[in-house]
């Protein structure tokens, strides 16, 4: 864990990505799988607050689209958002516990994918169908689970000391001090 | 002196008969008696015998060891590799004899990955344009339908399956003659078919196969599924039938992408 931080970010796309692409779709439940890149934008925020947030949902967007049949930058666009209000949303958190990574990277997910569709409905893409229900709730389930490691990644790949997941860190420390 | 005399005399006997009098008799006589003896004590004392053997050729024993479980292994995999390779070739005799194909030629596929969008419901195959791949051309495995070819590069294609919510084929029911249209829901075990009038007679298990009809993204006969249910309800001009694919489409393998474009209509 000594790699360079200026590759750590790239390194972090490449190997989210690849998990995305390749090991993902293979664990579905009920034909749906956990969103990795989703899940990066949303530990962007927490991590490095809304404005690498943005920068890190936008970049996972991307990357995202270019696999995709629907339209360029629609995951991009999504991706920015949840990874910027994410990022506001943990900034303003006065009272950081352990499970708030995790209840927001869920909720966040949630939303993400909502918001996903709906910007897709509107961009005539069917995606709104009572499937959604299904995608929202293994999305959420799915990216809860996997937000602890994820953040952890992120933490590193960022060589990031701000946010809410500092933050509890250093309560942490504090506590332990003691 | 007597016993010398004797041995002396036994082997001049033997000499004598070359093999074939007497005393040949005699050996012969002795070791078809002593056989089932022989081989009893031999099952009774073998084991001893092995551990003996084994303690005294010890390194030999361990290598012959190892090279055997080398050799197991070896033949359970290539037992294994056979049964797949039955198992496909199977596959590729049962896509190259397609029954509801006709005269159309084709391409074997094979899928490589699937969609990493939980939206859409796609297969990325490892044939492309190099192959003569073109977007709108038929996916099918010798059960059915599979979907169309919806992007195509050089040396992969996508395959938009007939579950994916933007698909639509155009369908006949076999039994009725009915026409209608399947389109995707997003779940991949059942299929809404819509148009089909509440007077038709619907069964379960009637076979649904595309309609071909002109300006059709399909050709014709292609099996897509079986009927699962239709519900009436009152007030409706249409039957509310589901569809349960004949693919698997959990379980793409091997595909063939038939080498056909859909007609314009006029």
């Amino acid at each position: 864990m000594t790699a360079d931080p200026r590759f750590r970010v790239p390194l972090l796309f490449l190997s989210a990505l690849a998990v995305h692409l390749a090991l993902i779709p293979v664990l579905r439940v009920g034909g749906v799988a956990p969103d990795v890149m989703l899940l990066l934008a949303v530990a962007g925020g927490l991590v490095g607050g809304p404005v690498r947030g943005a920068v890190l949902g936008f970049t996972a967007g991307i990357a995202v689209d270019v696999f995709l049949r629907t339209p360029m930058g629609l995951s991009a666009l999504v991706f920015t958002l949840v990874g910027y209000t994410v990022g506001i949303v943990s900034t303003g958190v006065l009272t950081p516990s352990w499970y708030l990574p995790i209840l927001t990277a869920s909720l966040a997910s949630a939303a993400g994918v909502v918001l996903y569709a709906f910007v897709g409905a509107m961009l005539g893409q069917p995606m709104v169908s009572r499937r959604l229900v299904t995608i929202v709730g293994v999305v959420a389930v799915g990216n809860a689970l996997l937000a602890f490691p994820v953040i952890r990644v992120v933490t590193w790949a960022m060589g990031a000391d701000t946010g809410l997941v500092s933050d509890i860190r250093g309560r942490r420390a504090r506590a332990d001090w003691r | 002196m007597l016993l010398v005399l004797t041995s002396v005399t036994a082997i001049t006997l033997d000499f004598r008969d070359d093999g074939q009098g007497v005393m040949e008799s005699m050996r012969s006589g002795a070791r078809d008696a002593f056989a089932p003896v022989q081989a009893a004590v031999g099952k009774v004392f073998s084991p001893v015998g092995d551990f003996f053997g084994g303690i005294t050729r010890f390194r030999k024993v361990k290598a012959e060891n190892s090279r055997l479980r080398r050799d197991l292994e070896a033949a359970q995999g290539e037992a294994i590799r056979g049964a797949d390779a039955i198992q496909e070739n199977q596959l590729l005799n049962a896509l190259a004899r397609l029954d509801f194909a006709g005269d159309l030629r084709g391409i074997t596929a094979r899928v490589v990955s699937n969609s990493p969008s939980n939206f859409q419901l796609t297969v990325t195959v490892d044939r492309g344009s190099d192959e003569g791949v073109t977007t709108g051309m038929p996916v099918v495995t010798p059960a059915g339908l599979v979907g169309r070819i919806s992007e195509v590069s050089r040396n992969r294609s996508t395959v938009l399956l007939l579950t994916d919510p933007a698909s639509s084929v155009g369908v006949r029911l076999a039994g009725s003659r009915e026409i209608g249209s399947v389109t995707g829901s997003g779940r991949r075990d059942l299929l809404p078919l819509s148009l089909i009038s509440v007077e038709t007679k619907v069964a379960e298990g009637e076979a649904v196969v595309t309609s071909g009809l002109e300006g059709g993204l399909f050709p014709p006969h292609i099996p897509v599924g079986r009927v699962r249910g239709a519900k009436i309800t009152p007030g409706q001009l249409e039957q509310e039938v589901t569809i349960e694919p004949v693919v698997d489409l959990d379980r793409l393998e091997l595909v063939r992408i038939l080498i056909w474009q859909p007609t314009p209509s006029p």
